[in-house]
């Protein structure tokens, strides 16, 4: 279990976030919601011990009730857009993570080989990025997490750069990979419907300062997720958002 | 054909323009020892060749060693520079400065104190073309997208393994377009110093032969000037090409 406690971010005079608590269990996938600068990134950013110098922020981290300091290694982080680097091919990139981490270059591919097949990889491994649709590189963003085998996961808004067709896709695919693979996810998204698809839990973040003002669990398995029993939740959700959007 | 399309403009306007150049002479009656002809310069570069070949090695020699040490001296000290800010707060300005000093006082300067040697060329190259190499570089880091800095930083990484991992390879389209800035000053530079005072080197040969009136001698090393220029870009090119693969694409596809 990871839990932050009162964690305020501020900005000069202003506060990006007040006072923000929550936990993130294992092995379910958390979703932060609120609208655009609520300080959804700033939230992420100083889990993964990333925040920008120019902000400050306090508040206490902790891993199964131990206090933990960021970088840490059971916290992997995956930036708002894929940061594949270009001049990588995709099995580098992919086990970009472990070769930081000193691993021998061929240890390090021979962790990421076995999992190509599954995340839609295979036969890109030799290719540099630039030759990737959207969707093969937040696969390969996606590897590069996983392998890390953080217990934790921190994915800022994986899908927002794709196409309405393959955000579908690639949802249920996570969903898939999460089931093979568990971790404790704490994900990012604009998107209502994303966050009702994958959650087991939706934390609603409203803006100015960024704080939590609800906190929902969905206890449907994700494999009976019809858009009908969801329909309540979502339309809950809606009203929620709204009221706390000016 | 590919490289045939690529040069055919740049070598249809150069014939155009030596042409004009050609028939300028030969109609207006001008006397070839205030303008040759071009087809006078290309004549004394083939019967002077004894004569010019040891003066353009010799700037080869000096350019080659003082772009060299000009491009070691440059990433050392951005190396340096990148990683200790108040050195580049009090440093930065230092080499600016540097760069408003004459070329034309600094010359016979160097020669005053250094000699007639190596030291005071090579020294001359360097002063030339390290800044804008220092300065590619320095921007190459500085635009790095944070999103890289910041994955790297998570994955626990140290301030020597994300230079190395990211903001270096980053680097490398804005350090070749510094590369290429400064290596068309290199040979100028050389050349430059050489006039001011040598005993072998196109600069001095170009001054001897203004000296004695000889238009076409002058223009012969400049000819074999500009094409030693062209050779170092064409140099760096190769170089971007080879390496370019890891890069998805050379740094110059655009030009
Ligand atoms: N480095 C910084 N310095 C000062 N203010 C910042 C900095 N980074 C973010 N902010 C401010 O903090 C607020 C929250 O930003 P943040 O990126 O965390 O929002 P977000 O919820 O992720 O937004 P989005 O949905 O658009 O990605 C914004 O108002 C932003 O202006
Ligand atoms: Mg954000």
């Amino acid at each position: 279990m990871l839990r932050v406690e009162g964690l305020t971010v501020r900005a000069g005079e202003g506060r990006v976030t007040q006072d923000v608590s929550f936990e993130v269990a294992e092995d379910r996938l958390t979703c932060l919601i609120g609208p655009s600068g609520c300080g959804k990134t700033s939230v992420l950013k100083w889990l993964a011990g990333v925040l920008a110098p120019s902000l400050a922020a306090t508040g206490r981290l902790s891993i199964d009730g131990a206090p933990a300091t960021t970088p840490d290694r059971r916290i992997a982080y995956q930036p708002q857009q894929d940061a594949l680097l270009p001049w990588l091919i995709v099995a580098e990139n992919a086990a970009l993570g472990l070769s930081i981490r000193g691993r021998r270059r061929a240890e390090a591919r021979e962790a990421v080989t076995p999992l190509l097949a599954s995340f839609g990889l295979a036969g890109t491994e030799d290719a540099f990025p630039a030759a990737l649709s959207g969707g093969m590189r937040q696969r390969a963003a996606f590897l590069r997490t996983i392998v890390q085998d953080s217990r934790f996961v921190l994915l800022d808004e994986p899908f927002s750069a794709l196409d309405a067709v393959t955000r579908l896709s690639m949802q249920d695919w996570l969903a898939a990979r999460l089931d093979e693979v568990p971790r404790g996810i704490l994900m990012v998204t604009h998107d209502l419907h994303e966050a009702t698809r994958l959650a087991d839990r939706i934390l609603v973040m409203a803006a100015r300062p960024g704080r939590i003002v609800a906190d929902i669990t969905i206890d449907t398995p994700r494999g009976d997720r019809t858009e009908a029993a969801l329909a309540g939740t979502r339309s809950h959700l809606k009203t929620r958002l709204l009221e706390e959007t000016p | 054909m590919q490289l045939v399309r690529h040069f055919a403009p740049t070598a249809g306007l150069a014939l155009a323009l030596l042409l004009g150049w050609e028939v300028y002479c030969r109609l207006s009656g001008i006397p070839s020892f205030v303008l040759p002809p071009p087809s006078g310069v290309v004549r004394v570069l083939w019967t002077e060749r004894s004569a010019i070949g040891p003066h353009a090695l010799a700037t080869i020699g000096v350019a080659t060693l003082g772009f060299g040490l000009s491009v070691a001296f440059a990433f050392a000290a951005s190396v340096a520079l990148h990683f200790l800010p108040w050195l580049r707060r009090g440093a930065m300005p230092i080499f600016v400065a540097s760069q408003t000093i004459p070329i034309v006082a600094l010359a016979p300067l160097m020669i005053l104190w250094f000699g007639f040697g190596l030291l005071p060329k090579v020294l001359l190259v360097i002063l030339v073309t390290f800044f804008p190499i220092l300065v590619s570089l320095l921007s190459g880091y500085a635009a790095v997208p944070q999103a890289w800095l910041d994955l790297l930083r998570s994955m626990d990484a140290g301030r020597a393994a994300i230079f190395r991992r990211v903001t270096l390879p980053a680097a490398r389209a804005s350090f070749l377009a510094g590369l290429r800035i400064s290596a068309t000053y290199a040979i100028v530079a050389t050349i430059f110093a050489e006039y001011a005072g040598a005993r072998r080197g196109l600069g001095i040969y170009i001054l001897a032969a203004k000296n004695n009136f000889r238009a076409d001698l002058v223009l012969a090393a400049v000819a074999l000037s500009a094409a030693l220029t062209l050779a170092l870009l064409g140099l760096l090119r190769l170089a971007d090409r080879i390496t370019a693969g890891r890069f998805g694409g050379p740094a110059d596809a655009a030009g």
